[in-house]
């Protein structure tokens, strides 16, 4: 039995936490973003982890696809955070003008 | 016996540089060595996927995880410096030793957190369990329609969370449609550049549409061709295409839907012959697959080129010119 | 198997398309998705009722290789409750966005919310249940943020961030699951799981999500900031449906999944919490100045009635009692989720109107709008508890089951909070029919209140007079269930 699967399921449960941790410390956007990426890239290992089945082995391909979906998930997640906050950082907003004007 | 114990070293290795990184990077006071810190981390990452044998999210992690993650944190950076100032004040206001009292108690409540996963991860796999998904997955692969068994899972068996996922990056895009204004700066691009870009263009699109065609039956498909593809449309960015060569609005709410649209459609077709929704017909399973890959590839894309921008393409540069040009007449 | 399952998902979702593809129609397209949609869920609910459980795996592949849909009368009474709100907000709404600057994207993403809605009370599989949570929160955010104020971005940030922290932890959960029984399908893993630290560590971790993104007291915070500055559609289908599909995942774990796990101390705290929201939450509702956060407020204290519920449904023993109590608590929860819609329905026509929703300030209000403070008062009698209301129904079995057992803390609680309840809801009302009335807008037309009426009739009169069916329809599937 090789210790890969337990070093990097260590590995991963260690990244996890420290992400929840700085999410936790941390108060502002960016820095709390990159500690939820961090935490969350901790999970997905913990996946891939799972999926290892030994040297030569064929891995789970399941564990490999729900990794694929939870990383856009997460770059996504990450966009819309950001553009957010972008949005709060501008000097002024405009007052909402009732215009008609649309692509349509 | 020997090369046991040289990959026993590499992983701890890997697997210590990473925690290590991931700590600087997130418990750091300095946000953009913070940033860089996570990017290393990410191609560290996916490093670690390499060798755990997972050659399709190692592709991924590096294109998305590592390196879009990444540029979008360092674009944002320099709009979150003002935000540090609101935030001292905060916590100048805060009562500090409740404050230390509740970082102590977050601490050890989050380190017991841990301590539970590994116990529960000791437990190990259940002897008993009948049967599980991956030799199902195997089983079954043959009449998948392609040979890939992640992108069986993606596009095939579980092609459900994939058409929910779509509309997540739709959910998200809108989001940056509706709020966003576009945030490149505009640098005036060097010749350079200019040939760079020349170069790889064409290039960046000629992988991407490679990736796709590839993940039938290796590593590589919609998600990562996507990812290559909106590469390139960074790159037009970074270049001073203020559009990234996106279309219209209505070109692009099209583009935008492409995937949805060929999945829900693929997927209701066969209902009205009484099959399941998403069920494909024998024999036509890779080509329904190869088509909804394209269009989610391009879905993909779109989406993650906006999420840099961050707002609604901005009209190309030409239409003052057009309006002299106008009042000339 | 039959495609219906996949009927109110597919709806929305195709709708969504189309109001993204035709801006220019999006309102009567979304009109006619909602209204298909709940046509849909009616013909689920009968074939549920007359057949049993239903079910479908995607793509027709065998069970766990593919995803399962299931629709049972639990999830069956959710979705027709869903369903039917979503209808009333997305008339309400055509009238409110019909001048917004964002209303080319606020189509396509109410609909896309509306899709995760359904999709999630039909999921039956762990990693399908994260991709859709996903979904709900993140167009929950986008749609929060587009009240387009600092104080809706502000709040809609921290809701993200709470969010993707709630998911983590289920989706962290689901590893561990699959770790040990290496199956995601929620029916084939409920004959299989047995008490363990797999399980009990992964059950901490999903619930824990859960109830992050169910706001319950403790770990409510966000949610006042996020209800009160949203639109006032979406805040009616945040607090009326979002969080309560979260808490009706949590039960369909805990009922299902966990089953084997459950110790009688875990669900004492889900109790225990469940009271100090009933409390904290109408307190803050007794003296908060604004209408809308008035609401909020309410919902943070009436989902710890479904917590308070749902603590009593788990220690039960299975027989008669506790599908009685089961029953009870599914009342309740439908009744919130008119009454809550109701009530910021008509806290949207107030802003509206009166260009504000201060509630010292709305003196004399209720003349001027009268059917929306008819509606407002009908959806009173349903959040207090009183006759003839579905929440009525429930509390009084709710007493019942806890007097007889001797539980007399817990009627204390329940009385303390319906009294509270009342406190907050005669505020807004006494000041609205005040004397000397403030000058408002003139309203357009009589039409734009019939959705927010038809809400708050529902949880007063239909589902208090109706009540006996809900008991009746959930005892078709006390045989069923997942297992």
């Amino acid at each position: 039995m090789s210790s890969t699967p337990l070093l990097y399921g260590l590995c991963a449960v260690a990244l996890f936490a420290i992400g929840l941790l700085g999410a936790f410390l941390h108060s502002g956007l960016l820095t709390r973003l990159l500690a939820v990426n961090v935490s969350g890239s901790g999970v997905l290992l913990l996946f891939v982890v799972l999926a290892y089945q030994g040297a030569g082995q064929r891995p789970d391909p399941v564990p490999h696809a729900l990794v694929l979906t939870g990383l856009v998930v997460a770059v996504s997640a990450t966009a819309l955070a950001l553009m957010l906050g972008r949005w709060l950082q501008r000097p002024e907003q405009e007052p909402e003008p009732e215009t008609e004007q649309d692509q349509e | 016996m020997m090369d046991s114990w040289l990959f026993d070293v590499v992983d701890a290795l890997l697997a210590l540089t990473a925690v290590v990184l991931a700590a600087m990077s997130v418990l750091g006071s300095d946000q953009k060595r913070s940033i860089v810190l996570f990017i290393a981390f990410g191609l560290l990452l996916s490093l670690i996927w390499a060798r755990l044998q997972a050659p399709d999210l190692a592709l991924a992690e590096a294109a998305i995880g590592a390196g879009l993650t990444g540029a979008l944190l360092l674009s944002a950076l320099p709009y979150s410096t003002a935000e540090k100032g609101a935030c001292r004040q905060q916590r100048a206001w805060a009562d500090i030793a409740f404050n230390r009292a509740l970082r102590g108690l977050a601490a050890t409540l989050i380190a017991g957190v841990a301590i539970a996963m590994i116990w529960a991860l000791d437990d190990g796999r259940l002897q008993s369990v009948p049967f599980t998904v991956s030799e199902q997955v195997f089983g079954h692969l043959p009449h998948s329609g392609v040979g890939n068994p992640v992108t069986a899972v993606l596009l095939n068996f579980r092609a459900y969370d994939t058409l929910l996922e779509l509309a997540v990056l739709l959910c998200v895009a809108l989001g940056i449609l509706a709020l966003g204004q576009p945030s490149v700066p505009v640098v005036a691009p060097g010749p350079v550049l200019v040939l760079l870009v020349g170069i790889l263009v064409p290039l960046l699109v000629l992988m991407a549409g490679y990736l796709l065609w590839v993940g039938a039956h290796a590593p590589g498909g919609a998600f990562q061709g996507g990812a290559v593809l909106a590469a390139a449309g960074v790159l037009l960015l970074l270049s001073g295409h203020r559009d990234a060569w996106l279309p219209g609005p209505r070109l692009l709410a099209a583009a935008l839907g492409a995937g949805l649209f060929l999945f829900i459609g693929a997927g209701a077709a066969m209902t009205l012959s009484g099959a399941v929704f998403l069920e494909y017909p024998e024999g036509w399973a890779g080509a329904i697959i190869l088509l909804i890959e394209a269009m989610a590839l391009l879905s993909i894309a779109v989406t993650l080129v906006l999420a840099y921008l961050g707002g609604p393409p901005a009209p190309s540069p030409s239409p003052p010119a057009r309006h002299t040009d106008v009042e000339g007449h | 198997m039959t495609n219906l399952l996949v009927w109110p998902v597919l709806l929305s979702l195709a709708a969504a398309l189309g109001t993204l593809i035709a801006p220019s129609n999006a309102a009567r397209i979304a009109t006619v998705a909602a209204a298909l949609s709940l046509w849909s869920v009616l013909l689920l609910l009968s074939a549920v009722i007359a057949e049993g459980p239903q079910w479908l795996i995607l793509g027709g592949w065998p069970q766990g290789l593919g995803i399962a849909l299931h629709a049972d009368p639990l999830s069956a009474l959710f979705l027709l409750m869903s369903a039917a709100v979503c209808l009333a907000a997305t008339i309400f709404a055509r009238r409110y966005v019909e001048h917004s600057r964002y209303r080319s994207q606020f189509w396509p993403l109410w609909l896309l919310l509306q899709t995760a809605i359904y999709a999630l009370l039909l999921a039956a599989d762990l990693f399908n249940i994260y991709v859709t949570l996903e979904l709900l929160g993140l167009s929950a955010v986008t749609l929060s943020a587009l009240g387009g104020s600092r104080a809706a971005v502000q709040a809609a940030v921290n809701y993200l961030i709470l969010g993707l922290l709630g998911s983590l932890l289920f989706l962290a959960g689901i590893a561990l699951i699959y770790g040990r029984y290496a199956s995601l399908d929620l029916q084939l893993l409920a004959r299989v799981v047995e008490p363990g630290p797999s399980l009990w560590v992964a059950m901490a971790l999903m619930t824990a999500g859960l109830v992050l993104k169910s706001a319950l007291f403790p770990l409510h915070f966000w949610l006042p900031a996020v209800h009160a500055n949203a639109p006032a559609p979406v805040s009616a289908v945040l607090s009326a449906l979002v969080v309560k599909v979260a808490f009706y995942l949590i039960m369909r774990l805990w009922l299902d999944l966990f089953n084997p796990a459950v110790m009688s101390t875990a669900a004492d705290l889900f109790g225990v919490f469940g009271a100090l929201a009933i409390v904290w939450g109408s307190w803050q509702a007794m003296f908060t100045a604004r209408l809308k956060l008035l609401a909020a407020y309410s919902s943070i204290a009436q989902l710890g009635y479904l917590f308070l519920f749902l603590s009593l449904v788990l220690v039960m023993p299975e027989g008669e009692d506790r599908q009685l109590l089961l029953g009870a608590l599914v009342l309740f929860a439908l009744s919130h989720g008119f009454a809550k819609s109701a009530l910021f329905l008509a806290a949207g026509t107030v802003q509206q109107y009166a260009g504000h929703d201060r509630i010292a300030e709305l003196r004399g209000v209720a003349g001027q709008l009268p059917l929306t403070f008819f509606s407002l008062g009908l959806a009173g009698v349903a959040l207090i508890g009183l006759p003839p209301s579905g929440s009525f129904l429930a509390k009084w079995q709710l007493l019942s089951t806890t007097l007889l057992a001797g539980q007399w803390y817990w009627v204390a609680v329940v009385v303390v909070g319906s009294l509270m309840a009342c406190v907050y809801m005669f505020r807004v009302l006494s000041v609205a029919f005040g004397e000397e009335g403030v000058a408002t807008q003139r309203i357009h037309s009589r039409r734009e209140e019939l959705p927010t009426l038809a809400l708050a009739v529902t949880a007063t009169l239909i589902l208090g007079l109706g009540g006996v069916w809900v008991w009746r329809v959930l005892d078709v599937g006390a045989a069923g269930g997942l297992g």
